[in-house]
């Protein structure tokens, strides 16, 4: 009877292991596919920084010329002709040694010296194949074909970018220093659709001139780890040296996920948004600022009205709307001062040299709710109901539905307090919380009233916030530009006359930087809020001298397109604890 | 037999049919333009953007009118292919969900089938123990009343968070890679056990209820009186109880399998885990029509299967279904 017994206790175990058992094989069969070349061993802490927070989806795009690259693809591997600091507002040469306009040209020298990683020297058909990848259709920066770039030529190591008519300075800028290098020995066997939509995922074939190279991880495992590679021309070339022998990039699943694996040192760098996290700076946590806002800021978060609707056409009803909203009060009781209040023009703090300031006090809205009523009252937008919320001039109620996506919690509880701050001022304001896609519908067919949006980042030119406001002509979808559908011819051709203006040239940039301020400030065609931050929390447990306002100031971000500012400067001068 | 399965067989192609072709429809009824959701998550600049639309609408075929997608969708499943991701352009819905899957496969198989059988085995003890019953049977209806989202929170926050017995989440330690190494798996195994004992033990407490309730209805039926009758040991009958209270736990199993994939997929958002549930949230946020069909595919395909076998192993069970197959 015993024997029986227990011979069944083996059975029931030997088939409860044997599940356990299959299931661990499964996974490991198909884990096993994404592994890398040393997949095997688990790499030594002191000798490995962790990072998080900008990616949210499986790692499957290698492919640096298709946006939404995994983490670190372009500025871990793939490089850039320059890199620009937006914090001193200066490019500095990198696969390039130096650029300069001669005429309309742009004539850029290719560094010397420099090896892609499987052996082969960077030359200058490497760039000109790059830039010209991007005359095929949808491709990400092939706005340059568009808009006066007509063709390259190559002499010895250097190449000239030919300009039909007055170049668009501004925009040329950015291209100096976002688009990334690619080798034209591996890249040229891609098709156009491959160069464009492709991931160029065969981790055999990621080949940069990058300070590391592929280690392991893709498709759907959970990290991406990327290993330092030997002789990086920067060591040579500038003595600049990774001190960390791996970078493991662990995707995103949530923020408080990210946040506990942070409090547990699991993570040295998170680029995760971590609300409260103001409440753990001082000790083993560190932030850009030790005090607030904590964080450089990354873009502007505007309040955009849908102009082609009742009242939001009336420029005096959005000056009450702008001013009715208490925009520290989000920055105090939502961010816990994590964020600060923006700026009039709604520019950047790295742009501050191109404000006017002068011109932003004067004319920029300041928050009472007393002179919102007032305005309204005397534009004829009155309480003839007595509900405590002012009707249109023509007897219709006003009740504004503002939308952000369902989830952005940090944005749900800001839109409660600005329909709060403008109920004091009559106006009546109500939240709501489509999903992201649905939200993106309503902005790009017009269908929207208000709206929050942050859609343009930190570079080195406020021409793209100007674009983002005054883009002509309005479509009836607008993909990426102009949402509140507002028509200045004045303020366009403005935008586009800066376009053309180089830098270089302080003195007339700043006057139209200023003529285009006045209208932003006088028309409010979007009203800015506050800035979002630069999300950068660092956990000192196993590495320090992360980035501070202090010093060592570069851009503590892994985010994409972050990397190829400072981002770089950030990581070559950490120290293992 | 084969008549019986052929039948089955066909009843099982008509529902994949139908269910295959909801599954194509119910994403494309969703609002919201995925080409343009995909525009605005990665910034792209206004000139490029325009023409960008237009490229992706078309290489996603979003240009064709609906019936040529529904009639690519059969063409596409004909051949094996799900289609190519939205949420993550350049890459197919097939390979997405196969690196996902076995993820999913780990925590779902061992715990569906280990809460069976231990669910059962303690149900059964729970009808003829008293001790067992006042104890067990609480705690069970607590189980299985339990939200699998919730358990997982209180899982994660104590065991994991507070007192730091195991990882808060992901599948494996963040400084490896999946490799055929002891190291991997041991890993492996530390990051799998929170969210297969949330799956286990919300199963769990509802097949130990319901076999209690089952054996104590067996064992007051007039087989289990009139073999008692007959002196037969109370071992034998008890036997004969469990053994006929099996097959309604069995028809359960079949009904209950879509209840715990969906518990699977919430688990694994609360624990980070690489599977299919968090493919699903990225898919249907992003409106990926493609990535969002083909793993509904992938549940009906599943459910169907697991619904077949237990159909099969029904009949191998009771003799009863054998005999009426036989037509005697």
């Amino acid at each position: 009877m015993a024997s029986r017994k227990s011979r069944r206790k083996t059975e029931v175990f030997g088939f409860v292991a044997s599940v356990v058992a299959l299931a661990v094989v499964a996974t490991l069969t198909a884990g096993g596919a994404g592994a890398g070349p040393q997949g095997a061993a688990a790499v030594p802490r002191s000798q490995t920084l962790y990072t998080s927070g900008k990616q949210w989806g499986p790692y499957t795009n290698f492919n640096p010329l298709k946006p939404d690259y995994n983490t670190g693809v372009v500025g871990l591997v793939y490089e850039t002709l320059f890199r620009y600091d937006p914090l001193k507002d200066k490019f500095i040469p990198w696969l390039a040694t130096g650029g300069k306009w001669v005429g309309r040209n742009y004539v850029v020298t290719v560094r010397k010296g420099v090896k892609w990683s499987d052996g082969k020297a960077l030359t200058a058909a490497d760039v000109k194949f790059t830039f010209e990848t991007q005359k095929n259709t949808g491709a990400q920066y092939g706005t340059m074909w568009k808009t006066g770039l007509s063709r390259i030529t190559t002499r010895g190591r250097t190449v000239t970018f030919h300009f039909r008519g007055v170049p668009n300075y501004q925009e040329w800028d950015s291209n100096r220093y976002t688009v990334p290098i690619v080798p034209r020995h591996i890249f040229k066997a891609y098709s156009a659709t491959e160069l464009v939509s492709g991931n160029a995922s065969n981790t055999r074939r990621i080949v940069g001139t990058g300070p590391f190279a592929y280690g392991g991880g893709a498709g759907g495992s959970q990290t991406l780890q990327w290993n330092r590679r030997a002789n990086w021309w920067a060591t040579k070339a500038i003595g600049m040296r990774m001190p960390m022998k791996h970078i493991v990039d662990i995707h995103n699943t949530s923020n408080t996920a990210s946040l506990q694996n942070f409090l547990q040192n699991r993570i040295d760098l998170s680029n995760n948004f971590f609300p409260g996290i103001n409440r753990h700076v001082g000790g083993r946590v560190g932030t850009y600022y030790k005090r607030a806002p904590y964080m450089l800021a990354a873009n502007t978060a505007w309040l955009v009205p849908n102009l082609t609707k009742r009242p939001l056409n009336d420029v005096t009803f959005r000056r009450a709307l702008a001013e009715s909203i208490d925009i520290n009060r989000i920055v105090v009781a939502d961010y816990q001062r994590i964020v600060s209040k923006a700026n009039p023009t709604g520019l950047l703090p790295n742009w501050n040299r191109w404000v006017n300031q002068a011109q932003a006090k004067s004319l920029g809205f300041n928050f009472s709710t007393s002179r919102a009523r007032n305005r309204l009252s005397q534009a004829g937008y009155r309480d003839r109901n007595g509900d405590g919320f002012v009707e249109d001039k023509d007897g219709s109620t006003i009740n504004l539905r503002l939308i952000v996506p369902k989830g952005w919690s940090d944005w749900e509880t800001a839109i409660q307090i600005i329909a709060d701050s403008a109920k004091d001022a009559g106006i009546k304001i109500t939240p709501a919380y489509p999903d992201f896609n649905g939200l993106v519908d309503e902005r790009n067919t017009g269908k929207f009233e208000l709206v929050i949006n942050n859609e343009k980042q930190i570079g080195n030119t406020a021409y793209t916030y100007y674009d983002y406001l005054f883009r002509l002509p309005i479509l009836a979808s607008q993909t990426a530009a102009n949402f509140q559908r507002f028509s200045s011819p004045q303020a366009w051709a403005l935008t586009q006359q800066l376009n053309k203006v180089p830098s270089t040239s302080v003195a007339r940039a700043k006057r139209i930087h200023s003529q285009i301020q006045r209208v932003i400030l006088t028309q409010l065609p979007a009203i800015p809020l506050w800035y979002n931050g630069m999300w950068a929390q660092y956990n000192t447990t196993h590495w320090t001298n992360f980035p501070t306002s202090g010093g060592n100031q570069a851009t503590p971000s892994t985010w994409n397109g972050y990397i190829n500012m400072t981002g770089i400067d950030a990581l070559a001068k950490l120290r293992p604890r | 037999m084969s008549r019986y399965l052929a039948r089955k067989l066909s009843i099982y192609l008509l529902t994949f049919f139908v269910a295959a072709s909801i599954d194509w429809a119910i994403p494309r009824l969703m609002p919201g333009d995925p080409i343009n959701g995909l525009i605005a998550r990665i910034q792209a600049d206004p000139t490029a953007a325009q023409e960008m639309h237009g490229y992706y609408t078309e290489s996603f075929g979003l240009d064709e009118p609906l019936w040529r997608q529904y009639l690519n969708f059969w063409l596409g499943l004909a051949h094996g292919d799900l289609g190519p991701s939205i949420a993550y352009v350049g890459s197919s819905v097939s390979d997405l969900i196969r690196a996902a899957i076995p993820y999913t496969l780990a925590l779902l198989i061992p715990a569906i089938v280990l809460s069976y059988i231990a669910g059962n085995r303690v149900g059964a003890l729970a009808a003829r123990r008293k001790v067992l019953d006042n104890t067990a049977l609480p705690v069970a209806y607590v189980l299985t009343a339990t939200p699998y989202m919730w358990l997982a929170l209180v899982l994660a926050y104590f065991l994991a968070f507070r007192w730091e017995i195991f990882p808060i989440s992901g599948a494996y330690d963040f400084a490896l890679q999946p490799a055929w190494t002891w190291e991997f798996a041991r890993s492996f195994l530390e990051h799998w056990f929170l969210p297969f004992l949330t799956l286990f033990l919300v199963s769990f407490g509802g097949w130990a209820i319901g076999m209690r309730n089952l054996i104590i209805y067996e064992l007051e039926a007039d087989y289990a009186n009139y073999l008692q009758a007959l002196g037969a040991p109370n071992r034998l009958v008890r036997k004969y109880a469990y053994r006929n209270a099996v097959l309604p736990q069995m028809s359960g199993l079949a009904l209950a399998l879509g209840v715990i994939v969906g518990g699977a997929l919430v688990t694994e958002i609360v624990f980070g885990y690489p599977g299919v549930g968090t493919l699903i949230i990225t898919a249907i946020t992003n409106r990926d029509y493609f990535l969002l069909q083909g793993i509904f595919l992938f549940i009906i395909i599943g459910v169907l299967i697991a619904n077949f076998l237990v159909d099969i192993a029904y009949v191998i069970v009771d003799p009863r279904t054998r005999t009426g197959l036989q037509g005697s």
